[in-house]
């Protein structure tokens, strides 16, 4: 096993960090007070930039780049924390949540200072009801130590933090439909440009951060840029928190180095497969992205390599599949996720993402028909890559890639009129 | 400030392979028509935001890995984009199957069909046959939005144009988008009905059959239509639309886009008003009332009994004339010229509302004027009533741009964009447009009134400025053109619109259907003559023995109410030319049948005083004849055969003619003149009763209030409202009455009876009653001046003290 | 709108950057108050934005959460996306809607349960999972489904879906 101290999960299970003095007794808020008494805004920015800290969420976009971004024009400025963790397979945001509000916390208040926010918004997905309460008592425990609120820590930087609870939809981890969400209005996601830079909350410069993203801030600054540049591929550095869950003995979340090889993630840190059993497919980052397979175990788990593997790292969930598993009813979980979730907007998504999930359920129902696989085999190129955000895309990547690898699975579905494995359908389970 | 667009510079742009030069930030859906390519599109529409919906407007542009949306993208320099390629050949027909995947096979019988954008997509870049083999998912169809729209949900592509129109354009939104995702639908406040003044539009914009007009849905295919381009004349605004004919047979009527005027919307009553013309109320022969009774004339006899009487009545120099606002240019040129070279009198006058004068004499604006004001003030008009295209330039101007809208006077109806109510006594305007004009000159300090500091504050940091009014005060009318001098010398910017009490108001006034003035507002000969409210006291004292009353209805829309009645009643002999039995024709000794709007050619003038030019589209019913035929031999008749031309072609030339002469005998510059005013009587009508024992009337406008075509087209029936007066709070405790209970109110004039409505629109000490209502006209109760006095009994009580 | 209601949007909006910012929190409020968002509520809701009618129905039929039809007193939410599925969530599912004698999104005729088959509640390494009135059970096995349901009978839960 890689050898790695963990960084946002230290502690975690053996203190309570959502205590306030536990977790000041432990160095919180120390990166805090350094940040605004030693450091100017820009040089936070410049640390966090030199860290080469990826966005955390799925977009994996630079955390650093993304903040210089905000045009230096005198509007006011919003920070807004993406917790609406709901991408299938992908529970790292609420264990955060649940369990370490007050690094989350600290890692808002330098990410605000640095940006020089007037405002922070926690966007808590509605579902996350148990978070919402540790993080509210959390906040109100942070804010009667000074560190929230007027001149943060005897500062000249005042902030606040605003707390929004979803009210039920996927959609509104996109970061504009989540600004729409917001705002009061449908969370619908919208068209870019302009971006959440230049007009984001209500029209507003506004940076978009994912919550394990804003966690690793408060460590950046203790630690410096250099420290966290080392850990794992320059290109994509610093340890992450990866969901792992489905066919493995220890189901989980592990903070690992990136780069460490997916087989040292299933057997090292979940407990591996069931005995007997093999991988038969992998979906590495979360539902929108494409499976890979028993030869591509080696691969490292970082941003590149998984790109290079025509997928993704995405959210950092990792979902295995062992030979038990039919990947016709594994497909139709996530297409008919993706259907249920779509917003509406858009017509690739909207009406294909409606017809590939009747195709697929017939499919795994035994009432699928060749024509069905000719159309499954051909509708990538119409519904992915015309959509107006990234749910459309989302749809095909996991269901193309099983059938290109897998054709005679879904075959046989076809022509055994069921699941050649024995599962029987889904819906006549249900 | 409201919000200025800078001037942007061209950048060079290649679409497939022709090197254009457009503006930077060009839309590329919009820079692709330069060169001809039309880029399908659903959702994007040129008048309302990019959405990128759809996707069927998807384009390659070289540097960028994925297509992009035509529609929202826009160009920068050196952008090169390719619409026709291998790549987009596709896309486009995926996101076709896509929509056509569930869309019903409805076109046989879909109003759409042979002008859908769904079809002739699908023709041009659809795959031929669908892959969907299991049965199409189905959601409501032919659902009632509404008194004019049936929705149908599965053919719906969920382009959302409808609903971006109710936000964006009407800023009503009452139509929205429910559910999500697939489920999405399409729907109304509550599910109820689609009550807005602008709903048709909804259905032109609507790009497949989901959203179709009740009043043409199942009568037509647009390959049998005849077109003819039209104006409507329903209000003042004149917007350009399209009269659609099968047959011979008006079906619809549709936008014929005018930047300038409707900028391609039309309101409902302009889009709707047309089936009155097959009415059978409609009157299709001359009338001779004999012994109290109307019997059917021919037109020959018809007209020797109106030339005896008038031929007579001329002679004595005791006749007179009204009308001409709802006549085109041309006709009321007829009627004035019907007037003096035939009857040999100046008695003539177009005005039969309150209205008094139909054009600024100064600093006329134009309706684009409203879109970049910084400032529009209103008073005495409620434009979403009387003009409502041109209201739409308003909001948007509100809501898009940051104008500020001020409405002062004393009605304060809900409005969907944000105004300033200041309450005012709709007489005294004249007062607080001086004491503005002075603060505006002499600085806030002079100003002692709080609200008045305000206001002027407002004008002095807007840099441009609007004014509209219903042209009913002429002292106001002044003042505020005193006050726009004012702001002109400190160079700001100012316009002013005269909202008309009819279509063709203004081409009244200017063609000389006024005493005072001629065609092109030249002098007359001799001494001016009676206006319309001098005719009536006549008529009914004696003094005059004929009346002509041409497309006018005094005895319901009158100010007076009570002096038209009885005028019509007294009068030795009434001559009537309308297309409906009207209040004021039931009292004619002759009625002529006059043709519509759609059945003859002409002119007609709007408030702008831009004259629009209108094609006949169907043939009147045999035996209705047209105002000018009518007068035409009506003069021969009376002697005086070339007096007036039939022809509206041979009119219109003398009428070009007739202005070029005025024009040249006035001084450049020189403001239009007025025409005359009857020196009012005086009254405390426009004073609110201290005591409250009687009430002070103020009539209310509603766009589908009216006596004549309103009245009786059958697709206007639903919308038209029910006689209604507003109260306070206050004054309604007083009376004893909530809304929805019916009340009496009772003038000197005569009494109506009206559903009360309680609300804070009105203010206390004042009623505001629905004006134009047969059912229960207002004038009963009103003097000259427009307004009246009433004592209100809620109407129990009323039957009880009768008891 | 009751006085305490008034003064709870009145709050709210305060609270918020304007009145539309707080429209889904005030009807989260009157869900936990009323039990599900009412027809009155959305009248409620219209008056404190300042939105219409329709625009307030159409943002709330947007949120699953956020329910426009009577439900019950407790609401159970069953994962079914493709963690969940692969840890038995279709068995648990079946029987769950067996048990309840209900179908996807109905609610029980004594008005008591409401089921909802939901996606992914960020919970898959403790598959099959649901959500009871929003509150977190792990391993479902339909034995234990069965206990827990035996355990909500007993309760008197104060709201299906609490705001806070």
């Amino acid at each position: 096993m890689t050898p790695f101290e963990p960084v946002l999960t230290k502690g975690l299970g053996e203190f309570d960090l959502a205590d306030i003095d536990v977790y000041e007794s432990r160095g919180g808020f120390s990166a805090l007070r350094k940040a605004l008494r030693e450091m100017t805004p820009d040089a936070v920015v410049s640390e966090v930039s030199a860290s080469n800290l990826r966005g955390r969420g799925g977009a994996g976009f630079p955390t650093g780049k993304k903040w210089s971004f905000l045009p230096k024009d005198g509007r006011p400025r919003y920070l807004v924390c993406n917790c609406d963790e709901a991408e299938p397979g992908t529970f790292k945001d609420r264990m955060l949540l649940e369990k370490t509000p007050l690094q989350i916390i600290e890692g808002l208040l330098i990410s605000a200072y640095a940006i020089q926010a007037n405002e922070i918004i926690m966007y808590i997905r509605g579902e996350f009801l148990e978070g919402f309460r540790v993080f509210k008592n959390a906040l109100d425990a942070v804010r009667s130590r000074g560190y929230v609120g007027d001149k943060v820590a005897g500062s000249d930087f005042s902030i606040d933090i605003l707390l929004h609870r979803g009210a039920g939809a996927y959609i509104c981890g996109e970061e504009t439909a989540l600004l729409n969400s917001v705002e009061g209005k449908r969370g619908e996601p919208r068209l870019k440009p302009p971006f959440p830079a230049n007009a984001g909350l209500y029209g507003m410069p506004t940076v978009v951060n994912n919550v394990e993203t804003v966690a690793f801030v408060p460590h950046i600054i203790t630690r410096g840029a250099k420290w966290f540049a080392s850990i794992g591929p320059s290109s994509s550095p610093g340890p992450k928190i990866v969901s792992v869950s489905g066919h493995v003995q220890r189901p989980g979340n592990y903070e690992i180095p990136l780069g460490i090889s997916i087989r040292e993630l299933i057997d090292e840190y979940a407990g591996g497969l069931r005995p007997g059993r093999r991988v038969k497919a992998i979906q590495p980052g979360g539902g929108s992205s494409a499976a890979i397979f028993e030869e591509d175990l080696d691969t490292g788990y970082d941003y590149e390599s998984l790109a290079a593997k025509r997928t993704m790292l995405g959210s950092g969930a990792v979902v295995v599949m062992d030979d038990t598993a039919c990947l016709v009813r594994s497909s139709m979980t996530l297409v008919r996720f993706f259907e249920k979730e779509s917003c509406g907007q858009c017509t690739p998504c909207r009406e294909g993402g409606q017809w590939v999930h009747r195709l697929v359920a017939r499919l795994e129902a035994g009432e699928g028909t060749d024509a069905d696989l000719r159309i499954l085999n051909t509708i990538n190129t119409t519904i992915t890559g015309t959509n107006l955000c990234p749910l459309g895309d989302s749809i095909m990547p996991f269901l193309s890639s099983v059938l290109k690898r897998f054709p005679d699975e879904f075959a046989a579905h076809v022509k055994l009129a069921r699941c050649p494995l024995g599962a029987g359908s889904s819906e006549s389970a249900a | 400030m409201a919000k200025k667009t800078p001037a942007r510079p061209n950048v060079k742009v290649v679409i497939d392979g022709n090197e254009i030069s457009v503006p930077e930030g060009t839309l590329v859906v919009d820079a692709a028509k330069v060169i001809g390519t039309h880029i399908p599109v659903y959702c994007s529409h040129p008048k309302l935001d990019p959405a990128g919906l759809c996707r069927i407007c998807l384009v390659e542009i070289e540097k960028m890995p994925k297509l992009q949306i035509a529609c929202a993208t826009r160009v920068t320099e050196g952008m090169v984009v390719h619409t026709s390629t291998a790549r987009v050949a596709e896309a486009r027909r995926g996101v076709l199957e896509f929509l056509l995947l569930n869309h019903p096979l409805d076109c046989p019988i879909c109003d759409k069909g042979g002008e859908c954008d769904l079809q002739d997509y699908t023709m041009s870049y659809g795959a031929g046959a669908s892959r969907l083999t299991e049965p199409k998912l189905h959601k409501p169809k032919r659902v009632d939005l509404g008194p004019t729209i049936v929705l149908d949900e599965e053919r719906c592509i969920l382009c959302r144009r409808c609903t971006r129109f109710d936000d964006e354009i009407a800023q009503e939104r009452n139509l929205i988008v429910a559910e999500r995702g697939h489920k999405s639908l399409i729907s109304t406040r509550d599910g109820g009905g689609y009550r807005s003044y602008f709903s048709g539009n909804t259905t032109e914009i609507c790009p497949v059959g989901a959203l179709t007009s009740k009043a043409y849905r199942f009568r037509s295919r647009p390959w049998d239509l005849g077109r003819a381009d039209s104006v409507c004349t329903q209000c003042s605004v004149g917007c350009n639309f399209r009269i659609d004919t099968r047959f011979g047979h008006v079906m619809r009527t549709f936008t014929r886009e005018n930047p300038e005027v409707d900028d391609g919307w039309l309101c409902d009553r302009g889009r709707y008003t047309f089936n009155y013309m097959y009415s059978p109320a409609r009157l299709r022969q001359p009338l001779v009332r004999r012994d109290g009774e109307h019997r059917p004339a021919s037109f020959d006899e018809a007209l020797a009994y109106a030339a005896q009487r008038l031929g007579a009545a001329a002679a004595a120099g005791k006749v007179g004339v009204i009308g001409g606002g709802r006549l085109s240019d041309e006709e009321a040129f007829a009627l004035q010229t019907f007037a003096r070279e035939v009857l040999g009198t100046n008695n003539i006058d177009y005005r039969t509302h309150i209205q008094r004068f139909a054009s600024p004499a100064r600093f006329g604006a134009s309706l684009a004027d409203i879109d970049d004001a910084d400032l529009v003030l209103v008073f005495g008009t409620f434009t979403p009533e009387q003009a409502p295209v041109l209201d739409l330039r308003l909001r948007r101007a509100v809501a898009r741009r940051g104008a500020k809208l001020m409405h002062i006077g004393p009605y304060k109806p809900d409005y969907p964009v944000a105004v300033q109510h200041v309450e005012y006594p709709p007489g005294a305007i004249a007062e607080l447009m001086e004491q503005l004009a002075d603060t505006v000159h002499h600085g806030r300090e002079e100003s002692g009134d709080g609200f008045v500091a305000d206001i002027a504050q407002q004008l002095v940091d807007a840099e441009k400025i609007v004014a509209i009014h219903n042209g009913r005060n002429v002292a106001g009318a002044a003042s505020l053109e005193r006050l726009m001098e004012t702001l002109a010398r400190y160079d700001h910017q100012v316009g002013i619109l005269v909202v008309g009490a009819m279509g063709n108001a203004r081409g009244a006034e200017a063609a000389g259907c006024v005493p005072n003035l001629g065609p092109g507002y030249a002098e007359v000969h001799g001494a001016p003559g009676m206006t319309t409210t001098q005719m009536l006291a006549a008529a009914s004292s004696g003094e005059l023995d004929a009346l002509v009353v041409v497309g006018a209805n005094p005895a319901l829309t009158g100010a007076d109410g009570t002096l038209a009645r009885a005028a019509f009643e007294r009068v030795g002999f009434l001559m009537a030319v309308d297309l409906f039995m009207t209040e004021t024709a039931s009292h004619a000794d002759v009625v002529f049948a006059a043709a519509s709007f759609a059945e003859k050619q002409g002119h007609t003038t709007n408030l702008e005083g831009r004259r629009q030019a209108f094609v006949q589209a169907v043939e009147p019913p045999v035996g209705v004849y047209t105002d000018s035929q009518i007068l035409a031999s009506l003069a021969t008749a009376l002697g005086k055969p070339n007096a007036v031309r039939a022809d509206a072609d041979e009119l219109f030339v003398d009428l070009l003619a007739a202005e070029a002469r005025a024009m040249a005998a006035r001084p450049k510059d020189a403001p239009l003149p007025r025409p005359s005013i009857a020196e009012a009587p005086s009254s405390t009508a426009d004073q609110v009763d201290a005591t409250h024992r009687r009430l002070m009337i103020c009539p209310i406008p509603h766009l589908y209030a009216g006596g004549g075509a309103a009245a009786h087209d059958p697709g206007l029936a639903e919308m038209r409202p029910k006689p209604y007066a507003v109260f306070s709070i206050a004054d309604a405790s007083r009376i004893g009455v909530v809304t929805g209970e019916r009340v009496r109110l009772s003038g000197p004039g005569g009494t109506i009876e009206v559903e009360a409505r309680v609300g804070d629109q009105a203010p206390v000490g004042v009623a505001l009653v629905l004006a134009d209502m047969p059912e229960a006209p207002e004038n009963k109760l009103l003097e000259e001046t427009g307004f009246g006095w009433a004592t209100v009994e809620k109407v129990a009580q009323a039957r009880e003290a009768s008891a | 709108m009751t006085p305490a209601r008034e003064a709870k949007g009145k709050a709210l909006v305060a609270a918020h950057h304007d009145g539309q910012s707080a429209l889904i929190p005030f009807l989260q409020y009157c869900q936990e108050e009323d039990g599900y968002v009412t027809p009155a509520a959305l009248d409620d809701a219209a008056t404190l934005t300042g939105l219409t009618r329709g625009e307030v129905e159409s943002i709330a039929s947007f949120y699953s959460l956020l329910f426009q039809r009577p439900i019950g007193k407790h609401v159970i939410q069953v994962c079914r996306t493709l963690a969940c599925m692969l840890g038995g969530a279709d068995e648990l599912r079946a029987h769950a809607k067996a048990r309840l004698g209900v179908t996807d999104g109905g609610t029980t005729s004594d008005g008591m349960f409401t089921y909802e088959e939901v996606e992914c509640l960020a919970a898959c390494d403790k598959a099959p999972c649901l959500q009871h009135n929003l509150r977190y059970h792990y391993d479902v096995t339909p034995a234990e489904f069965d206990r827990l349901l035996e355990q909500w009978k007993r309760e008197r839960p104060d709201a299906a879906m609490p705001a806070e």
